[in-house]
C-alpha cells in the first residue's frame, strides 16, 4: 500500500564519510537540544529525533517537507556545525518515507553498524529518543517509529544469531574460556606481562566477573601498579611455577624473545590439579608460551592467530544472518506502515465526525427558537442518529478502499472537495 | 480402550521424532525461535507418555513394567524425564538432539511390540519387582546419559584442542560441564542400579530361597555393575584424566548395551526363571 509517510532522514555515517568528517559533524547532547529547538521553530516540523554516535549523525524529521525546505535545513546544519558536508551528496544521504523508516530499523538492529550486530547502537538509539522525548520534540509518528524500531531489534536479536560471538581478539579469549569453564566467577586469571595488550584482555575477563587476578611481570613495580588498579596480586616472574597451581587462565603478552612458559615448567604443576583445565592465551609476538603445552591433557593453548580465526568466523556467521534479519525488519516496516495508514484513517474519521457534528449543532441552534421545547431531547437523539448513520457509510467506504491505494486516494480527494477535509 | 491405548502408543514415536526435529533445528541454528518452545514441548510429551503408560497398566490391570516392552517404553520415558530436568537445571539445549535420539528408538521399538495381554507371573505382580525394575531402568538411563555426555565431552575436547571452531564447537556446552555431567550421571547410575540389583536379589531370595540365581541376565548385569564400580573407584584413586574416564565411560556403555541386547535376544524374556 502506498501510505504517505511524512518522515525525512538526513544523515552522515561510516558508510559515507571517514572519521575526520564524522568527528566534525557529531552533535553533543547540548547541541542536539539546540538543533531540536531551532529546527522545530524555523521549519514547522511536527517532531525531530537526532542520533549522534561515533559512527553516524542522523536527523529524523517528522512532517511534510518541500525540496526547498529540505535544502534550507541542510544549509542550516552546515552553518550550525561550520562545515559544508551536509550539502555534499557524496557524504550526506537523504531518505524519505518508507526508506527512512527502513533505515531507522536497520540502525536500531545493528544491521547498519560498522561491526554488524554490535549491541551498543540499541542503547544509543534509546538515549537519542529519550533526549528528544524529554525535550517534548517527538510526535506520534516518531514515538511509534521508536517503539516499532525497538520491537524489530528485539525480534532480530531473539530469532537470529546476528549479535552472537566475539568480534574482537581480546574478547575472543573470553568466548573461548566460556567453552571450557561453566562459570568464570570462581576462576583465577594470571597475567604475564603488564603491557596494554594484557591489560585489555584482562579487562574483558574482569568485566565477566572473574574471581581473582594475579599479575607477574619482569618489572615488579609495573605488576604492582596494575594489581592495584585491578585489585589483584603482583608477583615476580620467577614465582610463575608456584602460582601456576592456583591459576585457571593464563594471559601472556610480554616482549620476551624466549618462551616464558614451557612444557617442562607446566607439566609437574598439573599433577596437583588433575581435573582442572588450564586455559592459556598467548597474545605475544614472538610467542611466550611453548606450543607443546597444547599436547598436555586438560591444557588448552591459543595464540593470536587462533583468536583471529575465531573473530573471522564470528564475523562470517553474522554476515550469513543478514538475510534473515532483513526479512524480520521488512515485516516490522510493513507493520509500521499498517499502523500509520490506520492512524491516518482514524484522523480522517475524527475530522469527518467533527464536521458533521458541527453541522448538526449549527442547524439545531438555528432552529432552536422554532422547535417545541418538550421535543428537544428526541430531536437531539434523531439528529445524532442520522449523523452516525451517514458516518457509518463513510467509515465502511474508507475501510473498503484502504487496501487499494488508487481508490483510497480518490476517496480522500472526494472528501476534500465535498467537506473540505484535509488528507 | 485398547484401540485408544494402541493409537497413543503408535503416536508416541512420532511425537518423539517431532521433538528431535525441533532439537535438530536448535542444534544446527537454523531457526532460533524453536528455542522458546522446548519447555512446553518436553513437558507435553512427558505428560502424553506418562498418560500412555498409566492407561496401558489400567487397561491390562497389571503392575507397571510387567513386560519387556513396558520396560523399554519406560526407558524412553525416563530418558525424556532426566533430560527435561537437565535442561531446566542447566539451561543448555544443545545436548537435547543427542540425548533424545536415545529415547526415540526405545519408544519406537516398544510402540510396535506391546502384547496387550496381561502378564500372569506372580513375581511381576509384587511392588518389589516394580521398584527393582524401575530403579534398574532409571539407573540404565543415567548410564546412557553419562555415556552421551562422555561422547560430547570427547568431541568438544578435540575441537578445543585442535582449534576446530565448527558447529559442534559452537553448540556444545563447555568441556567442564560435559565432564561433570558425565561423571555425575555415572555415579547416579551406579547407585540406582546397585539398589535395583540388590532388590532383585532380595526378591529371588524371597521367591526361590536363593540370593543368587544363575541366570544370564543376572550374571551379566551384576558383572557390568561391578565393572562400573571398579573403574569409577579406580579412576578416583589413580586420578585418571578426564579424557581416559570419558573413553572408559563410552566403552562401559557399549559393553552394557551390546551385552544386554545379546542376552535379551538369547532369552527373549526378563530372566530365565519367568
Amino acid at each position: 500500500m502506498n501510505t504517505h509517510i511524512p518522515l525525512t532522514l538526513i544523515g552522515i555515517s561510516h558508510k559515507t564519510a571517514p572519521v575526520e568528517i564524522r568527528e566534525k559533524i557529531a552533535l553533543s547532547k547540548e547541541e542536539q537540544v539546540t538543533v531540536h529547538k531551532r529546527l522545530l521553530d524555523a521549519f514547522h516540523l511536527k517532531g525531530i529525533l537526532t542520533l549522534s554516535t561515533c559512527n553516524r549523525t542522523e536527523l529524523y524529521l517528522s512532517g511534510d517537507l518541500s525540496e526547498n525546505e529540505l535544502q534550507h535545513i541542510r544549509e542550516w546544519l552546515n552553518d550550525f556545525k561550520q562545515t559544508s558536508y551536509f550539502t555534499q551528496e557524496q557524504h550526506t544521504y537523504v531518505f524519505q518515507g518508507k526508506e527512512a523508516v527502513r533505515h531507522f530499523f536497520d540502525v536500531a538492529a545493528g544491521l547498519d553498524s560498522q561491526v554488524i550486530g554490535e549491541p551498543q547502537i540499541t542503547n544509543q538509539v534509546k538515549e537519542a529518543y529519550h533526549l528528544a522525548h524529554q525535550g517534548q520534540v517527538t510526535d506520534a509518528l516518531l514515538n511509534k517509529l521508536f517503539s516499532y524500531g525497538l520491537q524489530a531489534q528485539k525480534h532480530v536479536r531473539s530469532e537470529t544469531f546476528l549479535s552472537d560471538g566475539a568480534v574482537s581478539v581480546s574478547f575472543a579469549g573470553v568466548e573461548l574460556a566460556k567453552k571450557i569453564f561453566t562459570s568464570l566467577a570462581d576462576k583465577t586469571v594470571l597475567l604475564i606481562g603488564a603491557g596494554e595488550t594484557a591489560e585489555l584482555a584482562a579487562l574483558h575477563f574482569l568485566d565477566k566477573g572473574v574471581g581473582r587476578i594475579l599479575i607477574a611481570n619482569r618489572t615488579f613495580s609495573k605488576a604492582s601498579e596494575l594489581a592495584n588498579r585491578f585489585k589483584g596480586e603482583a608477583y615476580e616472574l620467577d614465582e610463575l611455577k608456584r602460582i601456576l597451581t592456583e591459576t585457571d587462565i593464563v594471559i601472556s603478552a610480554t616482549s620476551a624473545t624466549e618462551y616464558v612458559l614451557t612444557r617442562e615448567m607446566v607439566e609437574p604443576q598439573l599433577k596437583h590439579r588433575p581435573y582442572d583445565p588450564l586455559f592459556l592465551i598467548d597474545l605475544a609476538i614472538p610467542r611466550d608460551l611453548d606450543p607443546e603445552l597444547n599436547e598436555l591433557d586438560n591444557v588448552y593453548l591459543y595464540n593470536l592467530d587462533d583468536l583471529n580465526e575465531v573473530v573471522q568466523l564470528n564475523l562470517e556467521r553474522r554476515k550469513q544472518e543478514i538475510p534473515r534479519a532483513d526479512k524480520i525488519i521488512q515485516e516490522h516496516v510493513r507493520e509500521f506502515v499498517n499502523w500509520l495508514s490506520t492512524h491516518a484513517s482514524s484522523q480522517i474519521i475524527h475530522r469527518l465526525k467533527r464536521y458533521f457534528d458541527d453541522l448538526r449543532k449549527a442547524e439545531l441552534k438555528r432552529l432552536n427558537s422554532r422547535l417545541p421545547e418538550e421535543g428537544m431531547e428526541q430531536i437531539e437523539y434523531l439528529t445524532e442518529s442520522l449523523v452516525n448513520k451517514i458516518l457509518h457509510q463513510h467509515i465502511q467506504l474508507l475501510k473498503k478502499n484502504i487496501r487499494n491505494p488508487e481508490l483510497y486516494e480518490q476517496y480522500l480527494e472526494f472528501l476534500h472537495e465535498l467537506y473540505e477535509i484535509d488528507k | 480402550m485398547q484401540v485408544f491405548c494402541e493409537i497413543l502408543s503408535y503416536l508416541l514415536p512420532l511425537f518423539y521424532f517431532g521433538l528431535i526435529y525441533v532439537y535438530y533445528q536448535i542444534f544446527t541454528g537454523k531457526n532460533r525461535k524453536f528455542e522458546r518452545w522446548t519447555k512446553t514441548l518436553l513437558l507435553s510429551l512427558l505428560i502424553i507418555h506418562g498418560l500412555e503408560i498409566i492407561l496401558r497398566q489400567i487397561y491390562l490391570k497389571t503392575m507397571p513394567l510387567s513386560s519387556t516392552y513396558d520396560a523399554i517404553s519406560f526407558l524412553a520415558f525416563s530418558i525424556l524425564l532426566v533430560y527435561y530436568i537437565i535442561e531446566r537445571s542447566f539451561n543448555n539445549k544443545a545436548s537435547g538432539f543427542f540425548i533424545l535420539l536415545f529415547a526415540f528408538f526405545p519408544a519406537l521399538i516398544a510402540a510396535f511390540n506391546h502384547h496387550w495381554q496381561a502378564e500372569k507371573n506372580p513375581l511381576l505382580a509384587t511392588p518389589t519387582f516394580a521398584i527393582h525394575a524401575s530403579l534398574n531402568i532409571i539407573g540404565y538411563t543415567a548410564l546412557t546419559i553419562g555415556a552421551i555426555y562422555a561422547v560430547m565431552f570427547l568431541i568438544q575436547y578435540k575441537n578445543m584442542k585442535q582449534r576446530r571452531f565448527n558447529r559442534f564447537y559452537e553448540k556444545l556446552p563447555p568441556v567442564i560441564y560435559l565432564e561433570n555431567m558425565s561423571k555425575r550421571s555415572v555415579l547416579i547410575g551406579i547407585i540406582l542400579m546397585g539398589v535395583g540389583i540388590l532388590l532383585g536379589h532380595v526378591q529371588t531370595k524371597q521367591m526361590f530361597g536363593h540370593f543368587f540365581i544363575s541366570d544370564p541376565k543376572v550374571i551379566f548385569t551384576d558383572l557390568i555393575w561391578v565393572l562400573y564400580v571398579a573403574v569409577y573407584v579406580g579412576a578416583k584413586v589413580k586420578r585418571w584424566s578426564s579424557r581416559t574416564m570419558a573413553y572408559l565411560n563410552v566403552v562401559g556403555f557399549i559393553l552394557l548395551s551390546a551385552g544386554g541386547a545379546i542376552v535379551f535376544l538369547m532369552t527373549k524374556s526378563f530372566h530365565k526363571f519367568y
